[in-house]
């Protein structure tokens, strides 16, 4: 016994206690979330310091003589003259399963009253995109469940697609209508630039973990704001409409993060959907043409076609996605595959028919199916479609089915035939979704089924 | 005062000037100074503020403050300046001062790199965990 004792004691004297080596500085300036510091002479980028209390801010800017930092949380108890020490971490946020179905802010604190977040592991906020080395090319499909985007704008797993339009068009609708993610949502300036950047290291634990995530930024027009606000007050340079010159750095940084990572690293995925507000419908704006050419292609919605009662306001013709075709089922391709060229050619001949009345008959025949799958497509809030009931519907409307369908009637023929095809062909859905190709079998057993709902309908 | 890119690139120079190996020169920085006063060359109160303020940055990058709870000895004071000037090199000026809310220990100070190794420091840093 008496050994351990002095083991122990042995052990204490060994364990001297040197002092640690901090680096400080005063402040010298604070205000608007901002704090200009002296000293703080080894402080790196985008280290966290420590202003004491339980108050952290972000080194921004490192000048010669002076640290410019943006403060997280309460900047009112910080005065002029305070001391500030650096910390050696990087800014970090919690990651993992507990996070799921939670409210959290932008440094990954609860929001929803919940209970604190049991998280063990801590992604930074600012992370290096992955590389080409473990990357893998889009080839799964996002099943959003909208018909229009499935359809003529696919969106596969690893892909950036842009969100825009003008205010109230149904950004955010078409956002959370796909897929229910919560995005952060914070006050201060602060904090808005950086809910993204936490956002998608939330995301990409899911990824590098295996598994499929999406991230939605809404919207990043308000989040480019955020980061003029707080470059501005540093004294950053300004450029074009006064956003600093690394806006698109900013926003390219964040998008990269978007990936698809092959088999020997997880085959994970982690898709962004980000959503740029426009100004009367101008795509050529700072922002938006920036981030257009960052992403994978748009979904661009129209407040015309909104007021004309075509929601989602879906533009065929501006919205693209640049690689989601790869990852389209093969089912949908073949009876979608024309049904943008369709349309495009719909939009010029309908603007055409107004003003000459005796139009040929295959003209009217275009026009005809054109009005007929602007219909269907249109589709209301909260209301996603499964794959094998949008490419029957399709499937019908490209062999002529609805053609004899007043137009008023088509999205009620639509219904029905789709609550048809739910409850009476079952088997039928079931092979449609488990083979993804329809083959002539199929499509005879698609014809006799849709043939027969149509006597059933037109009875009535 | 608005102190232009101009007037600081100025300072700047000056200072430099006055640096002899890398260790700030008393008389060449009152020889500056003196000879700003007398040419009154343009803008010269704002390249003067700025020089002062380069100068008081410099004092505060070269100073130990060297805290103790109590009043060290001089044997003490001497390894404490012959271990600094080892990490920071020559051209330091030392300040010891004594301050008992410290309880035990020492805090130094220099430039602002910090070693606390009070005792108060420990407690607060005790606190701060909490």
């Amino acid at each position: 016994m008496k050994t351990l004792l002095e083991e122990i004691e042995a052990q204490i004297e060994g364990a001297k206690s040197t002092p640690a080596k901090v680096n400080v500085g005063t402040v010298r300036e604070i205000g608007d979330g901002v704090a200009r510091i002296e000293g703080l002479t080894d402080c790196m980028a985008n280290e966290m310091v420590d202003f004491g209390s339980g108050v952290f801010g972000l080194a921004l800017n490192l000048e010669e003589t002076e640290v410019g930092c943006i403060i997280l949380g309460d900047y009112s108890k910080i005065h002029e003259g305070q001391e500030v020490r650096t910390t050696g971490r990087l800014l970090s946020v919690p990651v993992g399963m507990s996070l799921l179905g939670r409210v959290v802010d932008s440094l990954g604190q609860p929001l929803d009253g919940k209970g604190p977040i049991k998280s063990e592991t801590f992604y930074p906020v600012e992370k290096i995109a992955p590389g080409i080395i473990r990357r893998k090319s889009v080839s799964q499909p996002v099943q959003t469940g909208i018909m229009a985007v499935d359809a003529m704008i696919p969106i596969g797993r690893g892909q950036r697609e842009l969100i825009i339009g003008d205010r109230s068009t149904g950004k955010t609708t078409l956002g959370i209508d796909t897929i229910i993610v919560s995005a952060p949502a914070a006050d201060t300036a602060t904090n808005q630039y950086l809910a993204p950047f936490g956002g998608a290291s939330m995301g990409e634990w899911f990824m590098d973990n295996g598994m499929d995530a999406l991230i939605i930024y809404d919207d990043l027009s308000k989040h480019a704001v955020a980061y003029r606000q707080v470059s501005l007050v540093l004294k950053r340079p300004s450029g074009r409409e006064a956003y600093p010159g690394d806006v698109f750095y900013l926003h390219s940084r964040l998008l990269e993060r978007a990936a698809r990572t092959s088999e020997k690293y997880g085959n994970g995925s982690l898709t962004a959907l980000p959503i740029i507000e426009t100004q009367l419908g101008d795509v050529s704006a700072y922002i938006p043409t920036n981030v257009i050419s960052i992403t994978d292609g748009q979904i661009y919605l129209e407040t015309d076609l909104f007021y004309q009662g075509v929601r989602p306001a879906i533009s065929v013709g501006l919205s693209v996605s640049r690689v989601g075709a790869a990852a389209q089922v093969k089912a949908m391709k073949q009876v979608a595959g024309r049904v943008k060229l369709d349309l495009a050619q719909f939009r010029e001949l309908a603007a055409f028919a107004q003003f000459g009345s005796d139009l040929d008959p295959q003209t009217q025949a275009k026009i005809e199916r054109g009005k007929r799958i602007v219909e269907i497509f249109k589709q209301p809030q909260y209301n996603p479609i499964a794959l094998e009931i949008q490419v029957s519907v399709l499937w019908g409307a490209q062999n002529g089915y609805f053609d004899d369908v007043p137009v008023e009637k088509v999205k009620d023929f639509q219904n029905k035939l789709s609550e048809y095809l739910t409850s009476r062909k079952g088997d039928l859905m079931k092979r449609v979704a488990k083979e993804q190709t329809i083959s002539d079998a199929l499509a005879n057993d698609l014809k006799a089924a849709v043939v027969e709902f149509k006597q059933t309908y037109s009875t009535k | 005062m608005r102190i232009t890119k101009q007037a600081r690139r100025e300072a700047k120079q000056l200072f430099r000037a006055a640096v002899v190996n890398g260790v700030l020169d008393d008389t060449r920085a009152r020889k500056v100074v003196q000879l700003l006063l007398e040419k009154k060359p343009r803008g010269y109160l704002a390249v003067l503020t700025h020089f002062q303020r380069l100068l008081q940055l410099d004092i505060e990058r070269r100073s130990a403050r060297i805290e103790s709870a109590q009043p060290l000895s001089a044997e003490n004071q001497a390894t404490v300046k012959q271990n600094l000037s080892g990490v920071y090199g020559q051209g330091l000026t030392y300040a010891f001062t004594d301050s008992p809310a410290l309880i035990g220990g020492l805090r130094i100070k220099v430039g602002s790199d910090v070693y606390d190794g009070t005792v108060r420091g420990r407690l607060d840093r005790l606190q701060d965990s909490f």
